[in-house]
């Protein structure tokens, strides 16, 4: 018998709650301590996502004004300008939403590319007074995204991160956006460029997840249903799964990085559908209920669509 | 680093003798000044007026160049080497050869200034229309400054046409004058029995600065070819280091990191006024215009971040310390020093040269960089943009219309031709329902291009461009003289019957695109022809060295670096063209 339904508690939306230092930084933000920021900060050991800090500094609007004072005071505060970008980059994306282009307002757009003109400013200088700060080229990913800059200029930023860091897994997971057909790209150049992250990275390391990340976007991309079951019942697509996750989350020195729920909940995600319970069961128990709204938000209402796809795999496992 | 560094003590010491030899000394040839060097080898001489293109009016363009030529004619059999050149605001009568050649050029380039063969006018106006379709003059000037002064060099020399015996004389007496002209000589000896014997005249100020930015940095979109800038900056050695580091950086980070471009260029030209403009320039695969415009953006941003390579600054000034001591260095200093005497600028020692050079410090190049961003313009290629990197759009539109009679385009497309008694308007629609407006007002009209078949241009002093075609907006014939009756007669153009004019019934783009303006010039058919064909063979040659060229004697790297310098010259030659195609419309 499987357990009675409820009795598993739902899933746990909460960055902080798979890494507590979360909290920490959005108290600190909040406080505008700016001394403890910049100490946590450049104390991160080397090879850290530091887009993930600098994402959480921004997630606050309140943070905005604290940053600008700083940026009076201090203009080539590389740590600040980049905040401050990426803030902007937020705030300009919580104004045009998420929506297709054809139901976003000509106000939003206008408001939405000032944002970025703006953010994409700080983010010129942040680069250029430091070349080596993976977290402002990674933010300038997305402002070239936004502002429509081109294939080969989100390219040439990605290489310039690149050259400092081979295996940022923020820095591939935007251009692998990039590289969908919905900005551009061509489904050949997506999961190439996933696979190659794959193939690159140390073992045991993240990237390789952005094979999951290709597939599900592909995935969604298809839209009707009877064309999605066709893509995912493709043996290759199992097999290149099976594949990234033995290489990934599943490999013995897997340590958690920053983006980890993510792209684990990208394999639950897919070796469910694909009818692979024992796959799908195996990532949700390494989840343990923690979530992000990517990919579940493309399946549907994200918690609905987890506890679903979680039951059906663990009864099925049993 | 600087003058107590050592090896500045070593080096001056070595050049000892060469900074005697390139000293530059003051004197007077029948009253104008003349500035000698030593210098060994064959004697070099330059005569230099100051006046240029950017002296002349739009309606007037070429009246310089012209009297160059003409001053020049009847040298045409002369076995020595000499040569003419009218730049922005000077122009130089160049000779090199024995001593009585150098006394015979200088002596009949005076006696023809004072005499012009006029029975040869029209036949150089011919050749000045020919030479005028191989020149692709940049588009920079004239978005700066305008259609007027230093903008002037952007434009065909329209003037040339309509040029009478009187006016060209006129030109000649106002400017070519013994007092508006500085001599220079390089060689062993001062020359002797040499005499200039040039009317009196007023020595003339430098031509004034105009703008047609309203704001800086600035940016505008055309042509296919590549990303290019210019800044006005100070005038001084670290500005002119700072172009030098400039394109070490451009040629990193575009060529050998990104592999986007194959040239990167910067030049660094004095205005004489302590100004100078810093140009750059970075081709680009036609695919990869957006990287290089991205790359381009960061290697300035670099800059302004005060990011300076100690190294590259060293090398830099190697190579102008190297320039400044080399055996024919004061030949190459003297018509720059010529120019600046003409300006009021006397000329400068060796020793101060250098002192100032190697004092330069990397803190004096970031205060360049700063002073470059704050007045660049940028050209970027057509559909692009440099609004996201802070570069505001460069006007293509005028702030007002002019109210009138109004006269609605016959293709119904929603532009409309607005005469009225200050000035002439196309509007059209914009997006936002409001009107969007091109204006060239009577009196601030630079020039205005008739065609036999009723088409006029309008051409204001800040560039923008009103197409008056009656066919396209049913103008009358009443409004048309009165039209001809209101813009000065000074500014009239009369241009030879057209292939084609717009007409009404083939309106397609045509229409909307004569409405929304542009700044651009015609007339540049032959040059498309001429371009086409010597692209053709160069492809051609290319193709071929590309295809059979990899012949074993050869090393793969000789070959692969074979053919692409003859793609990048069939490219460098096929852009012009492509870029006249883009830019003119044929309705």
């Amino acid at each position: 018998m499987s357990s009675a339904p409820g009795a598993d508690p739902g899933p746990d939306f909460e960055l902080a709650s798979a890494f507590p230092e979360v909290t920490w930084l959005r108290q600190a933000a909040a406080a505008a301590d700016w001394a403890a920021i910049r100490q946590y900060h450049d104390s991160l050991p080397p090879g850290t996502d530091r887009a993930f800090v600098v994402g959480v500094l921004a997630e606050d609007d309140g943070f905005e004004h604290a940053l600008r004072r700083q940026l009076a005071a201090v203009p080539h505060d590389v740590l600040a300008l980049t905040v401050l970008g990426t803030r902007l980059i937020e705030a300009g994306w919580e104004i045009r939403t998420g929506a297709r282009a054809k139901n976003v307002s000509r106000e939003q757009f206008k408001a939405f590319h000032e944002h970025l003109r703006e953010a994409e400013q700080l983010l010129i200088r942040a680069t250029a007074l430091d070349p080596s700060y993976d977290a402002a080229w990674a933010a300038r990913l997305n402002t070239a995204l936004g502002l429509s800059l081109g294939m080969n200029e989100s390219r040439r930023r990605y290489n310039r991160l690149a050259r400092y860091h081979p295996h940022h897994f923020t820095g591939q997971a935007r251009l692998l956006q990039k590289l969908c057909p919905k900005w551009g790209g061509t489904w050949e150049d997506a999961h190439g460029f996933a696979r190659e992250c794959l193939l690159t990275a140390p073992e045991g390391a993240l990237n390789g997840g952005l094979v999951a990340e290709a597939h599900i976007e592909h995935w969604l991309d298809l839209g009707a249903a009877d064309k999605r079951t066709e893509y995912l019942a493709q043996p290759h697509v199992h097999a290149e799964l099976v594949e990234a996750a033995q290489r990934t989350v599943f490999h013995p020195q897997f340590a958690r990085p920053y983006g980890w729920v993510t792209v684990q909940g990208c394999f639950a995600a897919l070796f469910s559908m694909i009818g692979d319970t024992t796959q799908a069961a195996a990532h949700f128990q390494a989840l343990g209920n923690l979530a992000s709204d990517y990919p579940w938000d493309y399946l549907g209402k994200p918690a609905e669509q987890y506890i679903q796809h979680r039951d059906t795999a663990l009864r099925g496992r049993r | 680093m600087n003058p107590r560094d050592p090896q500045y003590h070593q080096a001056s010491h070595d050049s000892q003798s060469a900074a005697t030899m390139n000293a530059i000394h003051l004197t007077e040839v029948d009253g104008i000044p003349t500035l000698f060097a030593y210098a060994p080898g064959p004697l070099r001489a330059g005569l230099v007026f100051r006046v240029g293109t950017a002296d002349e009016t739009l309606a007037r363009a070429g009246v310089t160049h012209l009297v160059e030529h003409l001053a020049l004619y009847r040298h045409g059999l002369a076995d020595y080497h000499y040569n003419g050149a009218t730049k922005a605001a000077f122009t130089h009568f160049h000779v090199e050869g024995a001593e009585h050649e150098i006394v015979d050029y200088l002596h009949g380039v005076c006696a023809s200034l004072a005499d012009l063969p006029m029975e040869r006018l029209e036949t150089e106006k011919e050749i000045l229309r020919t030479e005028e379709s191989r020149r692709e003059p940049g588009q920079l000037p004239l978005w700066r400054y305008g259609a007027q002064g230093y903008g002037l060099v952007s434009y065909p020399e329209w003037g040339v046409r309509g040029l009478r015996p009187e006016d060209v004389r006129h030109w000649t007496e106002t400017w070519f004058t013994g007092g508006n002209a500085v001599l220079w000589i390089a060689g062993e000896r001062f020359p002797a029995g040499l005499t200039l014997k040039l009317p009196p005249g007023a020595r003339h100020p430098l031509p004034a600065v105009t703008s047609a930015l309203p704001t800086t940095p600035a940016h505008f979109a055309d042509g296919q070819g590549g990303v290019l800038l210019d800044a006005v900056v100070t005038d001084t050695a670290a500005a002119r280091l700072y172009a030098g580091v400039l394109e070490r950086e451009l040629s990193r980070a575009l060529r050998q990191e990104d592999g986007n471009s194959y040239t990167a260029a910067t030049d660094y030209t004095s205005r004489r006024d302590g100004h100078a403009v810093v140009t750059a320039f970075a081709d680009s695969l036609p695919a990869k215009q957006d990287a290089v415009l991205g790359g381009f953006v960061d290697v300035l941003a670099a800059l302004q971040a005060g990011r300076i390579a100690p190294a590259d600054l060293e090398a830099v000034r190697t190579r102008a310390d190297t320039g400044l001591t080399a055996a024919d260095a004061a030949v190459r200093r003297l018509p720059g020093a010529a120019e600046d005497l003409l300006a009021g600028r006397p000329p400068r020692g060796l020793d101060e040269l250098r002192h100032e050079l190697w004092s330069v410090t990397p803190g004096q190049l970031h205060a360049v960089a700063l002073e470059a961003a704050g007045t660049a313009l940028l050209q970027v290629p057509a559909g692009h943009s440099a609004s996201w990197a802070g570069y505001a759009e460069a006007p293509v539109r005028s702030t007002y219309a002019v109210t009138g009679r109004r006269f609605e385009a016959v293709a119904k497309d929603g532009s409309a031709l607005v005469v009225g008694d200050d000035g002439v308007s196309v509007t059209v629609r914009g997006r936002d329902g409001g009107d969007l407006a091109v204006t060239v007002p009577y009196r601030s009209c630079a020039a205005v291009l008739s065609w036999p078949d009723g088409g006029r241009r309008l051409i204001g002093t800040d560039g923008l461009a009103v197409a008056v075609e009656p066919g396209l907006y049913g103008v009358d014939a009443h409004t048309m003289a009165i039209l001809d009756a209101a813009v000065p007669p000074h500014a009239r153009v009369e241009l030879p019957p057209r292939q084609s004019a717009p007409r009404a019934e083939a309106p397609e783009p045509a229409a909307a695109s004569s409405a929304a303006p542009a700044r651009r010039t015609g007339g540049q058919t032959a040059a498309l022809v001429v371009l086409f064909l010597l692209g053709g063979l160069f492809a051609f040659i290319a193709l071929a060295t590309t295809v059979f060229g990899h012949d074993p004697d050869s090393s793969t790297g000789e070959w692969l670096g074979l053919s692409g310098f003859l793609w990048a010259v069939t490219g460098l030659i096929v852009w012009p063209a492509v870029r006249i195609l883009r830019r003119t419309r044929r309705a």
